[in-house]
């Protein structure tokens, strides 16, 4: 197992892409902490199915845009589990809208989740992987950073935001054997993409040279990757992760 | 109650890399020792190591002279102590 008896922690981890990294790291060998904002009832069915991995949950309701909250993340975690390996900052929003549409709490409340919640929860952690002189960190960007895309100024902004966050970190814990990177996912399969219309996927496929849209597992194994030790000398980078849509 | 003042000394010193004379009590870390953040942050967990304690990241910033220092260990290890 790549991940034996490392702790994790998960943002966003209840549902969609979250839920796959969290899987994958109890399936690797981690005990994973992770947060979810509304869903309840999807975190305890989360947490039922890391312990039957064999490995110890630790679910916890917050808001990643608070930072006082983050904080007391970091501090539970160290207090459950003792130590902390592993960072994956996923937590996310939408609030897709034209520019001209766009209401100033539609731009901030996304800058604050998707920016700022990965600023509060990574400085919050920093300080323990620096003292501990390790630690992999993967922050979960969107192809929508890298290449732009109408209707998302807010969530591009955001997630533009994440891979400078990243490449700068990177730099700057490099010699404290921590790696920062990135995945930058397309179109995958999950509640966020659900409100595309049918006929718009259809078209979506045909765009994509990989003719489908993508699994949340297609964005856990690159990040699976990544915090692994057999992408020791990798940081800093951000791997898209679309079956080839904006090559 | 160990040497506290001159262990932190030393360990400061080799930190830093100057010699441990210059590590005077109020010398200035920053401004005088060429000290960086990740320098203050490697002093604060040698000294959780050597002392076995924990120093709450806040004080950090208070990490700026030997003197100042050396009360913050004092401070910590008391409590542990205590």
């Amino acid at each position: 197992m790549l991940f034996q008896d490392k702790v994790a922690i998960v943002t966003g981890g209840s549902r969609g892409i979250g839920k796959a990294l969290v899987l994958m790291l109890a399936q690797e060998g981690a005990n994973v902490a992770f947060t979810y904002a509304k869903s309840v009832e999807d975190a305890g069915k989360l947490s039922l199915e890391i312990a039957k991995l064999g490995r110890k949950p630790l679910a916890l309701q917050m808001d990643v845009a608070d930072f006082d909250k983050a904080k007391e993340l970091i501090e539970k975690v160290k207090e459950h589990f003792g130590r902390l390996d592993i960072l994956v900052n996923n937590a996310g929003i939408i609030r897709d809208k034209a520019l001209m549409m766009m209401t100033k709490d539609d731009w901030r409340e996304v800058i604050d989740t998707n920016l700022t919640g990965t600023f509060n929860v990574t400085r919050n952690a920093i300080v323990t992987f620096l003292k501990q002189k390790s630690g992999a960190i993967v922050n979960i960007t969107s192809v929508s950073g890298v290449a732009g895309m109408s209707r998302q100024t807010n969530y591009a902004a955001s997630k533009a935001g994440i891979i400078g966050f990243t490449k700068s970190l990177a730099k700057e814990v490099a010699p404290y054997n921590i790696r920062v990177n990135a995945v930058a996912p397309g179109f995958i399969e999950t509640d966020m993409i659900s409100g595309l219309k049918d006929e718009y996927k259809e078209e979506l496929k045909k765009k994509i040279p990989l003719s489908r849209l993508g699994k949340v597992e297609d964005v856990s194994a690159a990040a699976k990757f990544l915090l692994s030790e057999a992408a020791n000398f990798i940081t800093g980078q951000t791997i898209i992760i679309d079956g080839g849509l904006f090559i | 109650m160990p040497d506290l003042e001159n262990e932190i000394r030393n360990m400061i010193a080799e930190i830093v890399e100057k010699d441990p004379s210059q590590v005077t009590l109020d010398a200035k870390f920053f401004e005088e020792l060429g000290m960086d953040s990740m320098m203050a942050l490697e002093i604060m967990a040698g000294m959780e190591k050597k002392y076995k304690i924990t120093i709450p990241e806040e004080k950090l910033t208070k990490l700026t002279t030997l003197r100042e220092t050396v009360a913050v260990a004092r401070e910590y290890l008391e409590k542990n102590n205590a």
